[in-house]
């Protein structure tokens, strides 16, 4: 999915959390936000998410705008930083997606349980969802994600507090869900190695402002502007 | 003391043997707080879950209201009601004063608020993450609308439950619009006040031992649904 974003602006209490002037995310894309605490991260994926829709602007999805009833909801996801699962098992809260789209039972088994093997959650099937540690969870959200094949990811910290073998089992996923089905990816992280290893395209935001975009190995080595430099120099310490 | 333990016996025989008069007025209790209950769950589950998630102009005023309704004096629901469908009333010509339809009416106003207010504070603290989660996950607004239900069940079940024990509770409101006539209109609240006052303390007992059973199995049937859930 192509985005195509023009003067995008999110303010709060007259403060600006977002200011965006022009900015094209090719189809494909595989894309890094780093920034520091509170520069606007979130905001942009919750932005394109859908789920805030209090801007001024405009966010564009193969060249056509979001609306209550568009079908484009039903092509793009979110994955919170908190995941929130629902009361019901493992099995059911990955099939939801599905479920609400009509898909056929035989089938939701299929892509269910591919995901369950793939994430190492098959014994943790039938167990509800609240019960979960914070690794188990995220696993369940991003399979949650995957199930229905988005042709638009957004990912907001999704390996937030997780442990190493649990990020290392996502990622992989991940990575084998985008070279299979070339989504869109964004991916909001603090992690500067995890976007040196999953990333094409990194994009450093601060004060609300995109300040450089570029390939990750660019961005990363040979940050042109001084304030990515500084954040990071302070982020491999 | 020996007055009040033969009038346990008496009443506990009354129960025993299905006394017809005690078998209608429970039974057109049920009826009554059933039905008013019941109308008022699918009035105030959408509109907490709305207020829950929704932002609007004066909505900290609109949550201000209903909070005072909340704990409305059932005597003056009952007196409202009345001045509405009193033969000089407004609503005089449908000619519902002194009848059941007036008594559900009543409780309806009562016991919405309750349940709007129950779900709505229920709502507050994961509505929205759960409407943006449906959201993200593609489903439509009735599919968001049953998702917000089935997650919020809990709490909807207890506003439900909080909402009924109210209307199965109260005196005032009935009495005004109902008149508390034998056979017709006659509930256990209502029955107990006026039994109490004409010394019968049989019945009185018998009908505030099958209130106090009632009270006791609704909340069983809340604890147990938390458990569950």
């Amino acid at each position: 999915m192509e985005l195509q974003i023009q003067s995008l602006k999110r303010t709060y209490d007259e403060k600006i959390a977002l200011d965006i002037s022009k900015l094209h995310i090719d189809s494909g894309a595989l894309i890094g936000i780093i920034g520091p605490n509170g520069a606007g991260k979130s905001t942009f994926v919750k932005l394109i998410a859908g789920i805030d829709t209090g801007f001024t602007g405009s966010i564009l999805y193969n060249q056509k705008r979001l609306t209550e009833s568009s079908d484009t909801y039903k092509r793009m996801t979110l994955i919170f930083q908190k995941p929130y699962l629902f009361r019901t098992s493992v099995f059911d809260n990955i099939a939801y997606p599905l479920k609400i789209r009509g898909e056929k039972e035989a089938i939701i088994e299929v892509k269910v349980k591919k995901l369950l093997v793939d994430l190492g959650l098959e014994k943790l099937r039938d167990q509800p969802g609240k019960t979960l540690s914070g690794g188990e969870s995220q696993k369940v959200a991003l399979a949650r994600a995957l199930v229905f094949e988005p042709e638009l990811l957004l990912l907001d910290e999704p390996t937030a507090n997780i442990d190493p073998q649990s990020i290392m089992v996502m990622e992989r996923v991940l990575g084998d869900f985008y070279e299979k089905n070339r989504p869109t990816v964004i991916m909001v992280t603090h992690n500067i190695q995890q976007a040196k290893r999953l990333c094409r395209e990194v994009f450093f935001i601060d004060e609300g402002r995109l300040i450089e975009r570029g390939p990750t190995a660019k961005v990363l080595e040979h940050p042109k502007e001084v304030r990515t430099k500084n954040f990071i120099q302070w982020a491999m310490i | 003391m020996e007055q009040i333990i033969d009038g346990f016996k008496s009443a506990l025989s009354l129960i025993a043997s299905f006394d017809g008069e005690l078998m209608n007025i429970v039974s057109l209790t049920l009826f009554v707080t059933i039905v008013a209950t019941g109308i008022s769950a699918v009035l105030s589950v959408p509109l907490g879950i709305f207020l829950g998630i929704k932002d609007f102009p004066l909505k900290s005023l609109v949550v201000r209201v209903l909070y005072t309704f909340m704990s409305l004096p059932p005597v003056i629901v009952g007196l409202f009601v009345f001045l509405m469908i009193a033969r000089r009333g407004p609503l005089g010509g449908l000619g519902l004063l002194f009848t059941v339809t007036a008594m559900i009416i009543a409780q309806i106003l009562l016991v919405t608020p309750i349940i709007t207010g129950i779900v709505y504070n229920g709502t507050l603290e994961k509505g929205r993450d759960i409407k943006n989660l449906g959201k993200t996950l593609g489903a439509t607004r009735p599919q968001l609308l049953f998702l917000l239900i089935r997650e919020l069940r809990i709490e909807i079940f207890a506003g439900i439950i909080s909402g009924y024990g109210r209307a199965i509770s109260e005196v005032g409101a009935v009495m005004i619009v109902g008149g508390n006539i034998k056979g017709h209109t006659r509930v256990m609240t209502t029955a107990i006040a006026m039994l109490r006052s004409m010394g019968d303390y049989e019945m009185a007992i018998a009908l505030g031992l099958v209130l106090l059973a009632l009270s006791f199995i609704i909340n069983f049937a809340l604890y147990h649904f938390q458990q569950k859930a």
